[in-house]
């Protein structure tokens, strides 16, 4: 795990009568607990890793509840997962990241929507659009249209995304239909409070299990010909009995307003943003008071046409306001209201763009727009000249600062064990020529930004050898996959090399063996040292598994040692021998090693016992100032700093105390032939007599050859 | 029917820093603290991938008073109405005048001075740091207050974190209606390096309560020179502002090869000053000095053996006096480096040798010598020991041919034009490194000098536009690698040309 969540599982075991204060995500999670689920399940992936990261930690309370974890190795094991559903009256709950997440689990989803659920079946899918998404731009609102699955899409509070939690399991219990709540980033990672309640044992659980299986019911099976009763069933019982549900509970929410010839109509996610921009035109209040009568949709699938019309009705005018595109919500109003025969003009994707997130600027432009347009009589100029002046301010701002601000990509982090592959990739290139390289998800994706720039294609998450199948047949030199341990696992075992072998590939696949899934969090995939359920490993090795799937060409190499690994490259690159041939890079993630080895230090160093302590470092007298160095390595901590030498001005390289001695510097000095400004310091901490008694002797016979006097070092004032 | 609309907004602040650096920290600290205070108050943040190193913003917003209705709180900043802009690094808060989130009427932007280099500017071949200057005139023309210092600097000062100083400035500021006390509780409730925190904390506050004015990160003016007794008077004949280049070009020489050979440089300087312009003459005395050091084998075990630099070493690696350590140097010497020891005629059939077998890619000589070792010492005095030897090898008669060419364009460039002298000093830059660093560099100044430099001398390029085209040359040189802009730039000078003076193609 990246972290702890030590403080985190406290709030989890809050009770009623108290106040949970905690992030977006971690409200979901408590929200869960007090609906009585049986079980939960996921696959991680930014913004939602943590819903499970926390459960993972909070062993103890799954266990006095009774319910069941399941880390999935993929999304398509999670959605699956929610199968136990479909017989017996158990709640269950899996997690992802969208859009990339749906698309894996969209066969068992449909699956599961088809026969549809007795028990209540929550998918909390994390929304990654806009910015910070580290996927391509799609909306989840596809999938549950086309599987009648119904989308929950709640105000960004924690009382209301909460309440849509506990709620959306009532929801899919009362209409046999799986249901998903859609979270974007922010909201993931929104802090707030909302009063809590005490968690819920469900009726179904490993603590009272069921006594046997549920009859047989082919009606309740995804196959024919129940499949064309049950797309009956989906729009003629389940589709009416959610909309009668959701104007029950009033799931979704009419603000008043006096402007009672315009309207709004709002997906909930986008609410808080919406009122600022209200205010910024002086037609809300910071506490919701709008002018503008408003439709908040904290459900967005399915629509209520009733309740469009009843809003719409009599109005010159709405406004849709709708993230993303096709604007599914705004083709449906205007469907509900034509067949109404209710002429409200609707505007939405024009007066707003068709792409990109709905920031408060974005949504202020549209505002304007809008009431310019609807509203003439009101006056907005005030706004609009404030709107106006601060993106004034704005142009003036990058005219000065000019457009070559240097842009800040993530990158491998400071020792990442993945870096040197690359390395090698980059120096082997040198010698044979480019490669095409099929890149994929994962840490090792960081390679296709600068000083490496390397990957022609990313397919998916694990698909890098398969998106090169095509590729090698086609071109004189072979081609070149990378996939991480994690991709491996999540498909790529099957999607790539399996699909290899069948069919006979000439290529090569570089696997990212560092242990865990890091890019998410560091979580534990099936050849981990480590697993959550009993701290061993679950003794699924790649090595083995590739064997196993008739791959004869298999090297493991130890990722630092970049000779090794460019001979190893140039071999397989070059070499006659025909068929897949696989390189295993082995190198923990750095950052899991060092939350290990920090912990392990310090313990020692307290406890005096013999500490060696490895750093790098660089002469500034011996340093050109090339920076060959920098563009073989790119590592955070290998950084510039200005030339001492009142003779030279280019900057000099230096080594930054964010150093942990993985030794890659020292490697590409060597391998590459750089200059020889590179050195290696080994510091014993709490030396022994014998460390003592030998430095002392190196010291002083270099002393009397004329060398250094063993002089004492001024203390360090600066880092760098 | 409708409530009338209440006024007042909620404290908007944004903090832009890089991942990994513990910005999440320093939120939820400001967080706890309106908490403590009572205030309703909401924080968010786009993690994802950025969490690896790369630039990334936490937004904030709180309600500045206590109030049992909770207000509609935002989940990201609008341009133009930001109170409290934090930037955890210089270039970061850049980004954030240039996003539009600091403006003249409202923001109080705190931001640490100091620079943490994008890739774009560490891989430069050069010099590819980008110019702070324009950050500080934009930052006082867009924030409506500035408080502005090298807070990572404070935070290594007072022992503590950068995130504790920025929360000090922040409280210091005055700008949120908190209590220093509900910041400092937060930081002791929390648990973690408290004193250390407190230290920063409060280091911060102050400089947010007298407002410290920037300072921009200016190189170290120019260390006195130790005078070489023998040769001070003829830095004293020198125009005074060649002199500190030429004070320090000598130190470096005679401890390069010896005072005689200090002396060679004061001569060469001399044909160079007779060309009556001092600032010729300033920049050539630089660039000779650097030429005439120059890094062969021998050099770099005199380096690596210097005193000062053990000393260096124990601080940057923060060595406690009396603590056992060792240094191990990555040499790895090409066959070349090593050939270019030998006596000119040897070292030639050498290589020649080597290039036919195509040895000179493949041989090399790799040690990892352990220089504050008795073995490893040694062997590095050996090498250093060879400084005697130098003027007879290989390497040192080519680069003095080298050298000597070099001045010679530089005098008969003066005579045609000063600003086309000056430009040919300056291409010295390109010749630097070891191994295919230096073979890159001193191929490319061949380039130069082939197609610019001797058409020009030769009267086939008018000198104003041999200057303009060398200056376009020095920066395509220093490009790429592979010398793709270099070649391209050539080309495109020479087609240019053609037409106007047909007997200028080569």
């Amino acid at each position: 795990m990246e972290r702890s969540f030590a403080k985190e599982i406290e709030s989890l075991r809050l009770g009623d009568g108290d106040i949970f204060r905690g992030e977006g995500i971690l409200a979901v999670t408590k929200a869960i607990l007090q609906s009585g689920v049986s079980y939960v399940g996921g696959y991680q992936g930014a913004p939602v890793s943590h819903l499970v990261d926390v459960l993972v930690q909070a062993q103890d309370i799954l266990d006095d509840l009774g319910i069941h974890l399941e880390t999935c190795t993929n999304e398509a094991s999670a959605a699956a997962l929610l199968g136990a559903s479909i017989h017996y009256p158990a709640r269950g709950c899996v997690t992802w990241k969208a859009i990339v997440g749906t698309n894996v689990a969209s066969d068992a989803l449909s699956n599961l929507a088809s026969p549809g659920v007795t028990g209540g079946a929550l998918i909390v899918v994390g929304e990654d659009y806009g910015e910070g998404a580290s996927v391509i731009q799609e909306r989840s609102h596809a999938y549950a249209m086309k599987s009648s699955i119904w989308l929950l899409d709640p105000r960004p509070d924690l009382p209301t995304i909460t309440r849509c939690v506990e709620e959306g399991f009532e929801l899919s219990e009362a209409t046999n239909t799986p249901v998903m709540l859609e979270l974007r980033i922010r909201a993931c990672h929104v802090t707030g409070e909302f009063p809590a309640k005490t968690n819920k044992p469900a009726k179904v659980s490993r603590n009272s299990r069921l006594p046997g299986p549920s009859a047989f019911n082919y009606d309740r099976l995804a196959h024919p010909p129940a499949t064309f009763m049950q797309e009956k069933l989906k729009l003629e019982q389940r589709l009416p009995a959610a909309r009668k549900f959701i104007l029950e509970r009033g799931l979704n929410e009419i603000m008043p307003g006096d402007l009672s010839e315009i309207g709004i109509v709002v997906q909930g996610g986008l609410y808080n943003g919406l009122n600022r921009a209200l205010m910024n035109l002086g037609l809300a209040d910071a506490f919701g008071n709008s002018r503008v009568p408003t439709l908040v949709l904290n459900v967005t699938y399915p629509l209520v046409p009733e309740q469009l019309v009843q809003f719409c009705a009599g109005k010159r005018a709405v406004l849709m306001v709708e993230e993303g595109s096709p604007e599914y919500i705004e083709q449906a109003l205007h469907t509900a209201l034509r067949r109404a025969d209710v002429n409200t003009r609707v505007h939405g994707k024009g007066m707003l763009p068709a792409a990109g997130e709905y920031t408060i600027e974005v949504l202020t432009r549209g505002l304007l727009a809008f009431m310019k347009s609807e509203q003439p009589q009101i006056d907005v100029s005030a706004a609009d000249t404030a709107f106006s002046g601060a993106l004034e301010n704005r142009k003036a701002a990058q005219a000065v600062i000019g457009t070559d601000l240097p842009m800040r990509p993530p990158s491998f982090c400071t020792g990442c064990p993945e870096r040197p592959v690359f390395t090698a990739i980059k120096l082997v290139e040198r010698e044979i020529g480019k490669v095409h390289i099929a890149a994929d998800i994962g840490c090792h994706a960081l390679a296709t930004f600068a000083p490496f720039s390397l990957g022609h294609s990313i397919l998916g998450y694990g698909m890098s050898l398969a998106s090169a199948a095509g590729v090698g047949p086609l071109m004189n030199t072979r081609s070149l996959a990378i996939m991480g341990d994690g991709g491996f696992w999540h498909n790529g075992v099957l999607s790539g090399v399996a699909s290899s072998m069948f069919n006979r590939g000439d290529g090569v696949l570089v696997v990212m063996q560092n242990g865990y899934t890091s890019a998410t969090g560091v979580q534990y995939i099936p050849s981990s040292a480590g697993n959550r359920v009993d701290g061993l490993s679950s003794g699924s090795d790649i090595e083995t598994t590739v064997k196993a799937l008739g791959v004869k060409w298999v090297k493991r190499i130890r990722s630092y040692s970049l000779g090794p690994m460019r001979e190893a490259l140039r071999d397989a690159l070059t070499t006659t021998t025909r068929g897949l041939k696989i390189i295993l890079a082995e190198g923990e993630c750095m950052l899991a090693r060092q939350r290990r080895l920090r912990t392990e230090e310090s313990r020692a160093l307290k406890a005096g016992e013999r500490v060696l302590r490895t750093r790098f470092g660089i002469d500034d007298a011996v340093c050109t100032g090339d920076h060959s160095c920098i563009r073989l390595s790119g590592c955070p901590s290998l950084t510039i700093k200005p030339n001492p030498d009142p003779l030279r001005t280019d900057p000099v390289a230096s080594v930054n105390s964010g150093c942990v001695g993985c030794g890659h510097c020292g490697e590409v000095a060597h391998a590459a032939v750089l200059c020889p400004s590179f050195y290696k310091t080994e510091i014993v901490h709490n030396p022994g007599w014998w460390d003592r008694f030998s430095d002392r002797l190196h010291r002083t016979v270099i002393g009397w050859l004329g060398g250094r006097a063993a002089a004492p070092a001024p203390m360090p004032a600066a880092g760098e | 029917m409708t409530v009338p609309l209440s006024s007042g907004r909620p404290l908007s602040i944004l903090i832009a820093a890089m991942g990994g650096e513990g910005g999440g920290v320093l939120t939820g600290w400001i967080v706890d603290a309106a908490l403590r205070a009572g205030y309703p108050v909401q924080s968010t943040s786009i993690p994802g991938v950025a969490q690896r190193t790369g630039a990334t913003t936490y937004y904030i917003e709180i309600w500045p008073e206590k109030t049992t209705q909770r207000p509609v709180m935002c989940l990201n900043p609008m341009p133009g109405q930001v109170d409290v802009m934090i930037a955890s690094e210089f270039v970061e808060a850049g980004r954030a005048i240039a996003n539009g989130y600091v403006s003249p009427d409202r923001t109080l932007l705190i931001a640490s001075t100091h620079r943490i280099f994008a890739v774009a500017e560490k891989s430069a071949m050069g010099d590819g740091r980008y110019d702070t200057g324009k950050l500080f005139r934009a930052a006082k023309d867009h924030a409506k207050r500035t408080i502005l210092f090298d807070m990572d600097q404070a935070a290594k000062d007072s022992g503590s974190i950068l995130n504790a100083v920025l929360l000090g400035a922040l409280a210091g500021s005055g700008v949120l209606p908190l209590p220093a006390s509900d910041f400092e509780n937060g930081i002791r409730a929390e648990g973690k390096a408290v004193d250390s925190n407190l230290a920063g904390f409060r280091f911060g506050l102050s400089h947010g309560e007298d407002e410290i004015a920037a300072r921009a990160a200016v190189l170290s003016s120019l260390p006195p020179a130790a005078a070489i007794p023998a040769l001070a008077d003829r830095i004293a004949r020198l125009p005074m502002n060649v002199q500190t280049f030429a004070a320090e070009g000598i130190k470096r020489l005679v401890d390069y090869q010896g005072v005689s050979y200090a002396r060679l440089y004061l001569d060469r300087l001399d044909t160079v000053v007779k060309l009556g312009d001092e600032g010729l003459a300033k920049e050539t005395a630089r660039h000779l000095a650097l030429r005439m050091s120059f890094e062969d084998v021998i050099r770099v075990a005199q380096l690596k053996l210097k005193p000062e630099r053990f000393a260096a070493i124990e601080r940057e690696q923060r060595v406690k006096p009396g603590q056992p350590y060792t240094v191990a140097e990555f040499l790895k010497p090409g066959v070349e480096e090593i050939a270019s020891l030998l006596p000119p005629a040897m070292a030639r059939s050498v290589i020649a040798l080597c290039e036919r077998k195509g040895w000179t890619e493949k041989l090399h000589l790799a040690m990892t010598v352990q220089s504050n070792r008795i073995g490893g010492y040694l062997k590095l005095r050996l090498l250093a020991g060879l400084r005697g030897w130098r003027p007879r090898s290989a390497r040192y008669v080519e680069e003095q041919a080298r050298i000597e060419d070099w001045l010679d364009l530089i005098r008969r460039a003066a005579k045609l034009d000063m600003n086309l002298a000056r430009e040919i000093v300056d291409c010295a830059r390109l010749i630097k490194g070891y191994g295919d660093t230096f073979k890159r560099g001193a191929g490319n100044f061949e380039r130069i000098r082939a197609r610019v430099i001797l058409p020009a001398l030769e009267h086939r390029i008018a000198p104003a536009a041999a200057t303009d085209a060398l200056v376009q040359a020095r920066t395509a040189a220093l490009a790429d690698p592979e010398g793709q802009s270099l070649g391209n730039m050539l080309a495109d000078f020479e087609a240019t040309l053609r037409p106007a003076i047909p007997q200028a193609a080569e």
